[in-house]
């Protein structure tokens, strides 16, 4: 059996099922590219790992073992779902109070359903100040927009996550040109507010709920 | 009629303690003749948010999981003012806290606009409460103060505050340090 050049976790943070997870999907283009450089990998699904104190044991178990780490989660109110900021607080605390062998790095990736990237800029900080809390090595955030709509930025997109390959398989800092990348929007903004809005339209009509889009069930009453 | 203000307190007995802030910002409001409401989120069960949507497009206005989460939802709507109450986490907020917000997503439209050269989400309801956090740190952070502050102006944009304000403090800070921040945070958005 040949011997793995190092372990990547994926710590998937979405709710949904890793394989339905936007972020997820992406960040498995990341692990299959280290797999072919001879990396072995495991996932975590962070909402299954804080569900029981057996489950948070083998995220840490996982994290300890682990050469490289890359984080993928949704933007949920400028910042991460809820379980997944609990399985953080986890890691750090394990870290903290630990004995320290390793040091894995660590890599972001943040998808918002804003079309505009940057709008992940405040979630990356604090992503930054967990893995300076949980002595891992900051190697860098990729912000990604336009929830699942791509249509204008897939080959930049698929770029940067070769970058981030190359990043955590070569030892060296994520490049700037991620960023580079990265940053722009996938489509223009008027576009994104019209399509969006049609698209939630539609689903609404689906779920025969296109009258009610605008309800107000909460309403306070006028005294 | 008194004007109504909810304290989302983040905190929990294993952790920061937050009752010291809790305890003066309800003072101050009580003062000043507001009506105060705080929720123990750390008490309350609060199923996590799904990222399903549903909230928008199944059930518009109110989440799919019925739990207490829709309580907290709409107590916020009927609020003029929300004290988001918590730890301070690698600059951002405590599970708990984050918990309840993540379950606020029912109170805005899901349908998109352009807002200050973003896109942001459209308001559901005409009025909304004004935002105010208090953030803790175990130890001082300037870093992870100026991300908390950040935080909390980036999600008055998009849950449509009209006014906001925030500050920090220390758990070693002294008891004047703290209350002068809290009283002068809730002053700048309910004068």
């Amino acid at each position: 059996m040949t011997e793995s050049k190092g372990c990547v976790l994926l710590l998937a943070g979405s709710p949904k099922p890793v394989e339905e997870s936007g972020s997820a999907v992406r960040a498995r283009t990341v692990i299959d590219g280290l797999e072919e450089r001879g990396w072995a990998s495991e996932t975590v699904h962070l909402q299954t790992a804080v569900a029981s104190d057996a489950n948070t044991a083998e995220l840490l178990a996982a994290v300890d073992r682990a050469d490289a780490i890359i984080l993928a989660a949704p933007l949920y109110v400028d910042s991460l779902p809820a379980p997944t900021l609990r399985a953080l607080e986890r890691i750090a605390a394990h870290r903290r109070d630990g004995a320290l062998d390793q040091s894995a790095r660590f890599v972001s990736i943040l998808l918002c359903g804003f079309v505009e990237p940057s709008q992940n800029a405040t979630c990356q900080l604090i992503l930054e100040r967990f893995a300076e809390r949980a002595h891992l090595e900051w190697v860098g955030g990729v912000s990604l927009g336009g929830g699942g709509a791509e249509a204008f930025g897939k080959r930049r997109i698929r770029q940067a996550l070769r970058l981030i390959v190359e990043a955590i398989d070569e030892e060296i800092l994520l490049s700037f040109s991620v960023d580079e990348l990265t940053e722009k929007p996938a489509m223009p903004s008027w576009l994104y507010v019209v399509g969006g809005n049609a698209m939630w339209k539609k689903a609404a009509k689906q779920h025969g709920a296109e009258e009610r889009l605008r309800a107000k069930p909460y309403e306070r009453p006028i005294a | 009629m008194a004007k109504v203000a909810r304290i989302l307190d983040g905190g929990r007995d294993d952790g920061v303690s937050t009752s010291r802030a809790r305890e003066i910002a309800e003072a101050y409001l009580r003062e000043k003749g507001w009506n105060v409401d705080v929720l123990r989120l750390a008490e309350i069960k609060i199923a996590p948010c799904m990222g399903c949507f549903g909230c928008w497009v199944k059930t518009p206005g109110e989440c799919v999981i019925d739990d207490a989460g829709r309580d907290v939802a709409r107590r916020v709507v009927q609020s003029d003012l929300v004290v988001y109450l918590t730890p301070v986490l690698f600059g951002g907020y405590s599970p708990e806290l984050k918990k309840a917000v993540d379950r606020l997503i029912p109170n805005i439209l899901p349908f998109f606009r352009r807002v200050k050269g973003e896109v942001h989400h459209v308001k559901r309801y005409a009025r909304s409460a004004r935002l105010v956090g208090i953030g803790i740190l175990p130890d001082r952070n300037e870093e992870e103060a100026e991300i908390f502050e950040t935080l909390v102006r980036r999600n008055a944009i998009n849950m449509h505050a009209p006014a906001v304000e925030s500050t920090v403090f220390c758990t070693t800070d002294i008891e004047e340090t703290v209350v002068r921040r809290i009283e002068w945070a809730l002053s700048e958005v309910i004068a």
